[in-house]
């Protein structure tokens, strides 16, 4: 039989925002048109997918030509964390084909929103092939 | 509905070759390999869909206009190439009006490349390819030079319409799928399904730069696949993970 901890103020104002924040995420992914980079910051988004299984949630993320030694996974909350990974060299707006601006990127660069309850201290990660795995146990 | 996708030509169109296409599918393994067989072998732009059916979107090269949809041509394939998703609205028009062209240039064979996703591909070290076809003598052709069949399942996009029209009315078909990532671009894939196009009709492809140069394809090419996401998800391409429950 499980017991159920009760919910402090702190942890329904977090609930809230991560909610607020989550809505705000899927408004600019549907409603605006934004690029997958940003070069204020030279880093660019990459690809990823999530897959919640009924024990763990499985996280990748496609980051070609980066080192495995200079992958970050952070987490930023209970429920998200940041992965970033520093190229192997700069590349250059040119060099991707584009013209009318100028800029370059040194690094990928993402948040990631896990939609279920996880033991983030149990995080384990993997680089394969380029791919980035995280693994998180579900939380019960 | 055909007549409202046309093929301007360009060019003058050799008769009695291999049609081939490459368009935007689960990790681009379609258009990764038909880019690659453009450089490889010097392929020239010999004609282009032209249809209000498709987006208002053209690609610029060299500052000049160029559709999104072209057919390239040399040692005796015609190679119909898309540079983004075919959006799931149009794919049937878009591909008959193909299909029927090929038809008119007495195209000998029709050939799609294209991937089939597993999971943990990152896992996978040696990729396996299979071919899919239009009629029993076209399996045959692939199982014959060493291609294993896809014997069940299901198949989404703009390879399946080819493979039913061809096998209603020809010229015949053939699916070439290697296994691959579903949502990120996989060059690796690109390459395999290139052997086997090369047994298939015997063009020799060298896909050593492609190989060597995965990583970077990679990064260039994840709009295009983030792109792609979006227009397999209407197309339902997912359903090409399931289960297969054959009704005989």
């Amino acid at each position: 039989m499980s017991t159920k901890r009760k919910r402090t103020i702190s942890d329904i104002i977090d609930a809230y925002f991560d909610e607020f924040e989550r809505w705000a995420e899927e408004f600019e992914e549907t409603v605006m048109q934004r690029p997958s980079w940003n070069l204020k910051n030279c880093t660019m988004e990459p690809l990823r997918e999530m897959m919640v299984a009924p024990t763990e949630v499985v996280v990748t993320v496609d980051l070609p030509y980066t080192n495995k030694n200079s992958i970050k996974v952070k987490p930023v909350s209970h429920t998200s964390l940041e992965v970033s990974a520093k190229l192997k060299k700069r590349i250059r707006l040119d060099d991707l084909g584009v013209s009318h601006c100028k800029g370059e990127f040194e690094r990928f660069h993402c948040h990631v929103r896990i939609p279920v309850p996880v033991n983030m201290d149990d995080m384990s990660t993997h680089f394969k092939k380029g791919i980035l795995e995280i693994r998180l146990p579900r939380k019960y | 509905m055909s007549e409202q996708v046309k093929i301007i030509e360009k060019k003058k169109i050799p008769t009695g070759t291999t049609l081939i296409f490459g368009f935007p599918d689960v990790g681009l393994v379609g258009v990764i390999a038909a880019s690659h067989l453009i450089d490889e072998l010097n392929l020239t732009e010999v004609a282009y869909v032209d249809s209000e059916l498709l987006p208002p979107l053209i690609v610029l090269h060299d500052g000049l206009p160029h559709s999104s949809i072209r057919i390239f041509s040399d040692h005796n394939i015609l190679l119909a190439v898309s540079e983004v998703p075919i959006p799931t609205d149009v794919i049937y028009p878009v591909m008959n009006a193909l299909i029927d062209w090929g038809k008119s240039k007495s195209a000998k064979m029709m050939i799609s490349l294209s991937g089939i996703p597993i999971q943990d591909r990152q896992d996978v070290k040696e990729l396996k390819a299979f071919a899919a076809a239009s009629s029993p003598e076209m399996l045959k052709l692939a199982q014959d030079k060493g291609i294993e069949v896809l014997t069940e399942g299901y198949m989404v996009g703009p390879q399946a319409v080819v493979l039913q029209r061809a096998a209603n009315s020809g010229p015949p078909a053939l699916t070439l799928l290697s296994q691959c990532f579903f949502n990120y671009p996989d060059p690796e894939a690109a390459a395999e399904v290139l052997k086997e196009l090369e047994k298939i009709i015997g063009l020799k492809v060298d896909v050593a730069k492609l190989l060597e140069k995965g990583e970077e394809i990679r990064v260039k090419a994840r709009d295009v696949m983030k792109r792609t996401q979006q227009e397999m998800s209407k197309m339902k391409k997912g359903q090409e993970y399931d289960i297969p429950m054959y009704v005989s």
